[in-house]
């Protein structure tokens, strides 16, 4: 029987919570049941990759606070390491999908090393140079990489046709961010998340606490490196051709940032919020738009209104809008400070309500 | 904030993004299947971005295509219709484009798009469909080597065999006058580069030494650098394995050092109609590989110009050409097999241009199994400030001119 | 390497070497004033290199008479783009925030111009783009000396303003310290203003020079801001002398390693001046009083 305590209200929010989760959930499942066509579903994949791509930069992004704007140096790091190990080296695909992620987060321990030594916007100067020189490489490194003219990366399953393909590709994309939300959740919970986001706040201070705020910021760089490489692998071995300018392209980094903070930071679903939003607006602007540079123009946009308006994120914004039409909370005190004031000068005496300090002898013996 | 607020807002935003992914879909009509309506026929053509300039040129040439056979009563008595998307020379946006044509829209044939980059993913989704696929621009070796059973090039010859008339003749020079070094300077791309290299091979097997080797990215613009080695190797010849602004850019770097080669050879820039103004009308001499001449007295040629003069103002160039031929070839296929739809049609057709030769702009067409064409390209050179065909012999309009004058 | 192969990248390397302090310079500015890391510095560069072009697409005339108009037409959208923006974003996150939003109207710039020109590349063609004059066995182009020439007479012009107008002065304390210039009656705010406009204006100079000899399209300024941001780290952030000497040096550097290495990995030697700095001296190596570990 249950007791006239705060039991059923807690149920009941967890069981809104557990529908809406199922639901979305089931959504996300059958989505290549209900997609006309598969041209859909291979843009739902792309919607997915971001999805991923944005959870793994939220890792450095939301816990530490600090913004990256070259991830997608990770993101083209893992695409090309699966795509050479497949190549060169004749590893099975998912074996070097596995490997080259494994190898991106080795390499991120020196990089991360460096990079994490300054902060702010020094370390997004970073981060750019970092994607930016990966590019020239890439470029130039044609008898590696084929350079301009692309890799390409064969099929994982080749005698699938291209519709399996892609629904194929559709569960192993969902099967990944499954990990990498689990991933973030575990963090999210654990002594070593607390520690990330005391550096969110203030770093100096977390230092001083005795956080070792250094070795933090290292293992989730690591972490999120690894997550991201991933994501470009899979990206790899789904659309089969790669090219420099699209695995390390500021504007992947951009959209990673922005999907992020528009979905919300500090939310667990955050990024993939943003991710579905905004990468479904891309893939829709793109087609109809194609010959236009408008999608730039609108990334752009979204990315200065978000930065100047809703800087915490879409959920956070929409819920102070939303709680404007609700009745506000109001103060304790009936009256204004102007009306205080008024009413002190009127009558120097004291004043009503609760009192900080016990009334001294001298106001005792006045009332 | 309670935990049902941001439930709520959760959902509602999650549907609001499918709901946006549905508009997106619903919003196009299936335009194939239909055995009275119009024929359509997909294309993702890069119509701005690094290929802009040539990607137009084809645009045009697909376009005076379609023109001409509906003016002439359609294909199969259908008219045929045109969905040119623009992939802005990238290679993400050219796959997304025929996916897009041919799954969303369910156009009953496609096109190729401009430059072996983008042929190359582009072949591969119509491959997977089981989709014809006939090219007018993707010439350089790894198009052939992908394994597409699909493919088709509608031009003479591929990249690496561009320059063998040029080859040819200046093995054939008297010792004392043949060039004794080359400087080679090649986009990374695999069109550009398998120019360059072709003839480069042939030049050092006829012992012409390689000076100056460079290879740069795509949308390099600074060739200060580049020309000064050049300038400073005083090579006798260059040839240059480019598009359109690299060309462009490279030459005024070398006119800016003073460098005066005795023989410029370029690939694609030099039979755009804006490359005299640009490089400061100091054309004379330069030379360049083409697939195309409007003066050729080929079958359906002389009506190709014509019509195409009368609708546009000027005479087709060689994109148009290829485009055109493009058309050319599969509308052969498509009235000799008798159907035009996506499914088993589209391997009839395959198979049927894989026997068979077509009668086309640039002359008669026919490949081998990997879909190379057997035929040369004939090399062009601006003489008195019009370009003129001056190799081979047998369809000549002038004499070559070398050495190259100052420019 | 042979000599003359030497002195010609030399040269080459000097004349660019002007642009990019003329660049860095605005760069620096912007840091100095408002600690506003202004990556949309190159998209304005590559937008007043459109406009040179565009005006003398239309109108026939020489693309620098442009300058008349960008230049007044820059620091009215520095000026407007402090006021409104800017000072909007809280003082906490400035940094961070300037660096997404700057980065956000470098991507609308882009777009603008790709959707109002399109993607295709241009490139001015002027009777005298392919003429030059031999200078001790280098030759030199006209149109490279005239780039040299205004960024040189731009820094000048700069380096007078900021030492012997009153404006300049105000504006030496801004930088140097806010509150204390606050104290001393310095409308900080209008004059931070201007010091944006400022910035900007260099920009519009640079991106005019630009114009006259090279290749533009608009993702072009990626291609800028890598470089450009690597000179102010070096030079230390907030000093204009600093950056200047860090354009030269590289710029120097990166023309004398085309030769060996070719053009793209040349591009490298920004980069890795840009983590030896970080690495052994954040705080880069010229900057005075100003630069700091931020």
């Amino acid at each position: 029987m249950l007791s006239a305590s705060s039991r059923p209200r807690v149920s009941k929010a967890l069981v809104a919570k557990g529908v809406v989760f199922v639901a979305c959930a089931a959504a996300l499942l059958t989505f290549p049941d209900w997609a006309p066509n598969p041209y859909i579903l291979s843009a739902g994949i792309v919607v997915l990759s971001y999805a991923v791509l944005s959870t793994s930069w939220n890792f450095v992004g939301g816990f530490t606070g600090y913004i990256s704007l070259g991830h997608a140096a990770y993101f083209g790091l893992g695409a090309y390491g699966t795509a050479l190990l497949v190549t060169e080296l004749g590893l099975p695909s998912f074996v070097a999908w596995f490997v080259a992620g494994l190898g991106v987060a080795v390499l991120a321990v020196p990089i991360g090393w460096a990079a994490l030594r300054v902060r702010g916007a020094s370390f997004v100067i970073v981060s750019i140079a970092l994607v930016l020189i990966l590019l020239l490489v890439f470029q130039s490194w044609s008898g590696l990489t084929g350079g301009s003219n692309g890799l390409v990366v064969p099929r994982p399953f080749p005698d699938l046709l291209r519709p399996e393909h892609h629904r194929t590709f559709f569960y192993l994309f969902a099967g990944l961010l499954a990990v990498t939300l689990l991933a973030w959740w575990l963090i999210d919970r654990s002594r070593f998340g607390m520690g990330l986001k005391a550096i969110r706040e203030d770093e100096d201070k977390a230092e001083a606490l005795g956080v070792p705020t250094y070795a933090y910021k290292l293992v989730v760089f690591v972490v999120s490196a690894f997550f991201t490489a991933l994501g470009g692998g899979m990206y790899a071995l789904w659309f089969g051709d790669l090219d420099p300018v699209f695995q390390f392209s500021i504007l992947i980094g951009s959209y990673m940032v922005l999907m992020a903070l528009l979905g919300g930071v500090r939310q667990l679903y955050g990024p993939l919020l943003g991710a579905v939003i905004v990468g479904s607006a891309l893939e829709y602007f793109k087609l109809e738009f194609g010959d236009t540079q408008f999608h730039l123009v609108a990334t752009g946009l979204l990315l200065a209104v978000v930065v100047l308006f809703m800087p915490d994120g879409i959920i956070p914004a929409g819920t102070r809008l939303v709680e404007r039409f609700k009745p506000q909370r109001s103060s304790i005190r009936e009256m204004s400070a102007a009306d205080l004031l008024a009413r002190d000068e009127a009558e120097p005496g004291p004043a009503p309500g609760p009192r900080s300090t016990p009334p001294t002898e001298k106001e005792e013996a006045k009332r | 904030m309670s935990t049902k607020t941001t439930s709520i807002i959760r959902i509602g935003a999650m549907l609001g993004a499918a709901t946006l992914a549905l508009t997106a879909c619903g919003g196009s009509d299936s335009g194939g299947g239909d055995d009275d309506g119009p024929i359509t026929i997909g294309v993702s053509l890069p119509l701005t971005g690094d290929f802009a300039e040539p990607g137009k040129g084809v645009q045009r040439g697909y376009e005076a295509w379609a023109a001409d056979v509906n003016d002439a009563g359609g294909l199969l008595g259908r008219k045929v219709e045109l969905k040119i998307l623009d992939d802005q020379s990238n290679a993400d946006r050219v796959v997304a484009d025929y996916e897009s044509l041919i799954a969303q829209d369910e156009v009953d044939l496609v096109f190729g798009p401009f430059s072996t980059r983008l042929v190359v993913p582009a072949a591969r989704v119509a491959d997977e469909y089981g989709m014809l696929f006939v090219e007018p621009a993707g010439a350089a070796p790894e198009v052939f080597e992908q394994g597409f059973g699909n493919l088709f090039y509608a031009a003479p010859a591929v990249a690496d065999d561009h320059y063998n008339y040029l080859a040819e003749w200046i093995e054939a020079l008297p010792a004392d006058q043949r060039p004794k070094t080359a400087a080679y300077a090649a986009m990374d791309d695999p069109f550009a580069m398998g120019t360059a290299y072709g003839l480069k091979d042939k030049m050092e097997a006829a012992g012409i030494k390689t000076v100056v080797d460079e290879k740069y990215p795509p949308n390099t613009t600074d060739f200060s650098s580049i020309a000064a080695k050049i300038e400073a190797s005083n090579a006798d010849m260059i040839v240059g394995g480019t598009q359109y602004q690299d060309a462009v850019n490279l030459i005024v770097a070398l006119q800016q050092l003073d460098y005066q080669p005795k023989l410029a050879a370029f690939s694609t820039a030099p039979t755009n109609p804006e490359f005299p103004e640009a490089i400061g009308s100091k054309t004379e001499g330069i030379l360049s590989p083409t697939g195309y001449t409007e003066q050729a007295d080929i079958p359906t040629n002389k009506e190709f110009v014509e019509s195409y003069t009368e609708r546009n103002g000027n005479p087709p160039g060689e994109d148009e050409a290829n485009a055109y031929t493009t058309g050319q070839v599969v509308a052969a296929a498509v009235e000799a097999v008798g159907c035009a739809e996506q499914g088993d049609c589209q391997q009839k057709l395959i198979d049927w241009l894989r026997d068979n030769e077509v009668d086309t702009v640039v002359g008669p067409l026919s490949w081998d199994e990997d879909g190379r064409p057997k035929g040369a390209h004939m090399i062009q050179q601006y003489v008195g400030g019009d370009i003129k065909i001056v190799l081979p012999e047998s369809v000549k309009e002038a004499e070559i001119v070398y050495p190259k004058p100052a420019w | 390497m042979d000599g003359s192969l030497f002195l010609q990248s030399l040269v080459l390397g000097i004349l660019l070497g002007g642009l990019y302090a003329l660049l860095a310079a605005g760069l620096t500015l912007y840091f100095g004033i408002m600690r506003v890391v202004m990556i949309a510095h190159s998209a304005f560069l590559i937008l007043a290199a459109y406009l040179a072009w565009f005006f003398h697409r239309e109108t026939g005339i020489d693309p620098l008479f442009s300058l008349v108009i960008t230049v007044p037409l820059f620091f009215a959208v520095g000026v407007l783009m402090q006021r409104l923006l800017v000072a909007r974003l809280r003082p906490i996150t400035l940094t961070m925030m300037s660096v997404l939003l700057t980065f956000a109207i470098a991507l609308v710039i882009e777009g603008m111009l790709g959707f109002v020109f399109s993607g295709t590349q241009r490139r001015i063609q002027l009777g005298y783009s392919g003429a030059s004059i031999e200078v001790f066995g280098a030759r030199l182009a006209v149109v490279k000396l005239i780039t040299f020439a205004l960024a040189a007479a731009s820094l000048a012009a700069l380096y007078a303003i900021m030492k012997y107008t009153r404006f300049g002065q105000a504006l030496r304390a801004t930088i140097q310290h806010k509150e204390a210039a606050q104290l001393v009656g310095i409308k900080t705010d209008r004059v931070a203003g201007y010091g944006f406009g400022l910035g900007l204006a260099t920009a519009a100079i640079g991106g005019t020079a630009l114009a006259l000899d090279a290749t533009i399209y608009p993702s072009l300024h990626w291609h800028w801001i890598g470089p450009l941001m690597a000179i102010i780290v070096v030079g230390g952030l907030g000093s204009i002398p600093g950056a200047a000497i860090a354009a030269m040096v590289l710029g120097i550097g990166q023309s004398l390693l085309q030769i060996p290495m070719g053009t793209t990995w040349a591009q490298t030697i920004f980069y890795v001046a840009l983590f030896a700095t970080l690495m052994l001296r954040p705080q880069g190596f010229f900057g005075g009083r100003l630069a700091q570990r931020f």
